[in-house]
């Protein structure tokens, strides 16, 4: 056994593997956004199967979850028991929101049908608010806090810890209202 | 019925690669060659097994069969063929099953071609592969499963990635890039291997070397293919930017680079064993480490995977993949024993030392560079990036470093030089560096690292083309024969060495394209109103107006850019901003006019959707093309040298000595 190259080894290598297992816990799916803290971009959208267009403005006073996904994207689909367990935990003072992303309504109707839906999920013709938004990928999901500003964004499927950790951040938000926010 | 037969061969490539290497190491242990005949047909079947599974994934790919989970995942019954063969890698899951049948391949090849030698290493070597193909066939059957079935398939899938369609070079990238990772398996092997069975003699280093070698071309190439992309596609004009995934390719080319020069001494003299084949094992772990680095998510780059779970999987891999290696390294270290010693003094023997040095450095540096933002966030908490300042600083003089030994270290002779030999062998060069140089000073560089990399790099320029061209001369002058002939013959008979030439001309070559197209090139910023016209350089560029296009991913507006040259029509240019519904930002994709000389280079800054107005990004990027081509000529010069010789240079192989085990005679 030598001694000496064990622990240098060790010395160079161990430290690397904390870091990197330390890192673990590190989110980059909690994305900076050029969106947080302003104010979020308006959309008026129809929702799947018919209905009264839901405007984002008319949600002001509430906690706003907007979660864009699709039928084909397999995060999307694990996360969506998350959330359709979640409004009836928060109530009416939290509004969640899903935006299809490039996808057939008639796909999200059967989709919708057989894994139950809790809240409504928006059309989003064209596109234009997921560009708005800056999507990147599904799932993304922004939380929108009662006055209108972005508060944060994540990307990949939620947790139902991480979903109460931002929604309560957004809630928080309500008091402090930023001055920037136009 | 596809995803249940796929889920099937990935179990038995499972099984298969789990039993080979514990008969492996049983066989290693015991000495057994009954055990490396078992451990041998192990990795046959594991390798069929990978490459039947891949098959079969194509075959779903092409089919567009969706009730496969990965084929509904990134299928689509709109992309053309060739798109749904190239998605096999596009995506996480089926990224992992293509580096399985990678694996699979190299540890075909590499049991093969050993199959009759180094029966005292062999049934480590191959212990310590399928160890590694066991675990990368576990990620397939459990967290990366490609193969699970979807009960309900819907009629159409997504397709992959948009990002990745738009250039051809994304298509051939990851795969250069997985043969230059997952190919550092088997020199990983062979390096435990060499330590588990106490022995590295020069035939042995010879196989690792040739082993060691394939994946290095293939890293190389993949580096630079990677490079070029970001380049043709990107529209900042550049090629590297060191961003962490980018880093990460390049962390084990630079061990593995260290490793092919120190290998030379193991087999020339018997000296630095054990450092080399800790290169080698650092080499390895470096690609698990871009691996969990790309996978994970703990960096954020445009060139990782999003969506990943198989990050903690990976880093518990590295974690017991690195404690093997230091255990091997600190139990068997001392038994593999010097059999020469490196004589003090001026010799290419230093140089080789210095090369090393320089090229640990080099590591350790971008290694430092890349994981520092990370241990800035561990311990306060704050988000920071390390730029391109400390990369440049750092690695700038150490590259420069690392060019001048390329010109001295082979114009001296092996052993201690004499001040006469060392005179006669060093002066001469100097002749390239002073041309190069006043060639660079008459063009107008007056950047003083670029005139110092080129001095050094004309200095290695004619010592590699006289290394090349001098036995080849003597032969003429000698024998008399023609250059054809004399060029044929001492290609065969010294082809590693012609080849090691080649790659280290074309080093040369990429290195100072570098340092030029770094320092040397011009650029503008303009806003242009429909019908203006810009110069930059000896070129005229006018703003003729905006084509609107529609594709099915994406709308594109296209600037139309007339290049003049002296009153010369070039043609026109079309740089274009690109519109994907999936994308946070228009992508603009650059237009590029390669020359010898230099590119011209445009992209859009902005573009109003009348195409009335452009605000035009216009680069000249000096000796650009080279870098490519120079790739190019290092990954031939790699290959040609591993086409076998006429002439087998190899000892003959040990006879199994008795049935039932090995051979008793080890050096200890």
């Amino acid at each position: 056994m030598n001694r000496k190259v064990l622990v240098a080894g060790l010395v160079v290598t161990l430290p690397l593997v904390g870091l990197m297992l330390m890192s673990l816990g590190r989110d980059s799916h909690k994305v900076e956004s050029p969106l947080l803290g302003r104010q979020a971009p308006p959309f008026s959208l129809r929702p799947i199967g018919g209905g009264a267009p839901v405007t984002l403005e008319s949600l002001r006073g509430k906690t706003v979850v907007v979660n864009f996904w699709a039928t084909w994207c397999v995060p999307c689909v694990d996360e969506h028991p998350v959330l359709t367990a979640a409004p009836q935990r928060y109530g009416s003072d939290v509004v969640f929101l899903g935006v299809v992303y490039e996808d057939e309504e008639p796909n999200v109707q059967s989709f919708l049908r057989e894994h139950g839906a809790a809240y409504p999920s928006l059309v989003d013709e064209g596109g234009k608010v997921s560009i708005a938004y800056g999507i990147y990928g599904v799932p993304e999901t922004y939380f929108i806090a009662p006055d209108g500003t972005i508060v944060s964004k994540y990307v990949g499927p939620l947790r139902p810890d991480l979903l109460d950790g931002f929604v309560q951040e957004a809630q928080a938000r309500a008091g402090t209202r930023r001055s920037d926010a136009r | 019925m596809t995803a249940s037969l796929g889920r099937a061969l990935i179990l038995l490539a499972l099984l298969a690669a789990s039993a080979g290497a514990l008969v492996g190491f049983a066989a290693g242990v015991r000495r057994s060659a009954a055990g490396l005949a078992w451990a041998q047909r192990l990795a046959y079947v594991y390798a069929a097994a990978m490459v039947s599974a891949n098959l079969l994934m194509v075959y779903a790919l092409l089919a567009r069969d969706f009730s496969v989970g990965y084929v509904a995942q990134v299928g689509s019954l709109e992309v053309p063929n060739w798109v749904a063969v190239t998605s096999l890698w596009s995506s996480l899951e089926g990224s992992i099953l293509f580096w399985g049948l990678m694996l699979g391949l190299y540890v075909l090849g590499a049991t093969w071609t050993n199959r009759h030698r180094h029966p005292e290493s062999m049934p480590w070597a191959i212990g310590v592969w399928l160890a590694c193909a066991a675990f990368f066939s576990f990620l397939i059957a459990g967290p990366a499963q490609p193969f699970h079935t979807i009960p309900i398939p819907p009629s159409d899938g997504p397709g992959p990635n948009p990002l990745l369609q738009n250039h051809v070079l994304m298509i051939i990238h990851p795969p250069f890039l997985y043969a230059g990772y997952v190919g550092m398996t088997i020199p990983f092997g062979m390096a435990a291997a060499a330590l588990l069975s106490g022995r590295l003699g020069p035939d042995f280093m010879r196989s690792l070397r040739t082993w060691l070698m394939l994946p290095w071309v293939f890293l190389t190439c993949a580096i630079v293919l990677g490079g070029w992309w970001a380049y043709e596609v990107l529209g900042w004009g550049g090629y590297w930017s060191w961003d962490p995934v980018e880093n990460a390719s390049l962390l084990p080319w630079l061990t593995a680079t260290a490793a092919v020069h120190s290998a030379i001494l193991v087999e020339r003299k018997g000296i630095l064993k054990g450092w080399t084949v800790t290169l080698i094992l650092a080499s390895y772990l470096l690609t698990v480490l871009g691996t969990f680095m790309t996978r994970s998510g703990v960096f954020n780059s445009v060139h990782s995977f999003t969506q990943s779970a198989i990050g903690p999987t990976i880093l518990v891999f590295l974690a017991l993949a690195t404690l093997f290696a230091v255990a091997i390294l600190a139990m068997r270290i001392d038994r593999l024993s010097p059999e020469g010693h490196l004589e003090p003094g001026v010799s290419r023997d230093m140089a080789f030392l210095l090369n090393n040095l320089f090229f640990v450095l080099l590591t350790f540096t971008v290694l430092i560079g890349t994981v520092f933002p990370l241990v800035v966030e561990a311990v306060r908490g704050v988000q920071m990036s390390v730029g391109r300042p400390y990369f440049d600083r750092m690695v700038v003089p150490i590259g420069v470093a690392l060019l001048f030994l390329l010109g001295v270290g082979p114009a001296l002779p092996w052993g201690r030089a004499s001040p006469e030999q060392a005179r006669r062998a060093l002066l001469p060069p100097l002749g390239g560096a002073v041309g190069l140089g006043a060639l660079g000073l008459a063009l107008g560089v007056r950047s003083p690292w670029t005139l110092v990399a080129l001095l050094f790099g004309g200095y290695a320029a004619f010592v590699t083309f006289s290394e090349l061209w001098l036995p080849v001369g003597q032969r003429i002058k000698v024998r008399g024969e023609g250059v054809l002939e004399a060029v044929a013959h001492v290609q065969s008979r010294g082809r590693r060495r012609v080849a090691a030439f080649i790659v280290h001309a074309g080093m040369v070559l990429v290195m100072i394209a570098i340092a030029t197209s770094s320092t040397q090139g011009r650029t503008i910023e303009a806003q242009l109103v429909r019908g203006e016209s810009v110069a930059l350089g000896p070129y005229t560029l006018t703003f003729l107006g905006v084509d609107r296009v529609s594709e099915p991913h994406r709308e594109a507006l296209v600037a139309n850019v007339e290049v003049k040259k002296g009153g010369r029509d070039l043609g026109v240019l079309t740089p274009r901003m690109n519109y994907y519904a999936t994308q946070r930002e228009p992508v603009g994709t650059p237009a590029v006019r390669s020359t010898y000389a230099h590119d011209l280079y445009l992209s859009v800054l902005n573009l109003d959707a009348q195409g009335q107005t452009l605000g035009l990004h216009a680069m000249i990027n000096p000796m650009i093309v080279w870098i490519w081509i120079a790739t190019g000529i290092m990954g031939l010069g790699g290959l040609f040298g591993l086409l076998p010789t006429r002439r087998v240079a190899v000892a003959p192989a040990p006879a199994m000595a008795v049935e039932g085990s090995l051979s008793p005679a080890r050096s200890r």
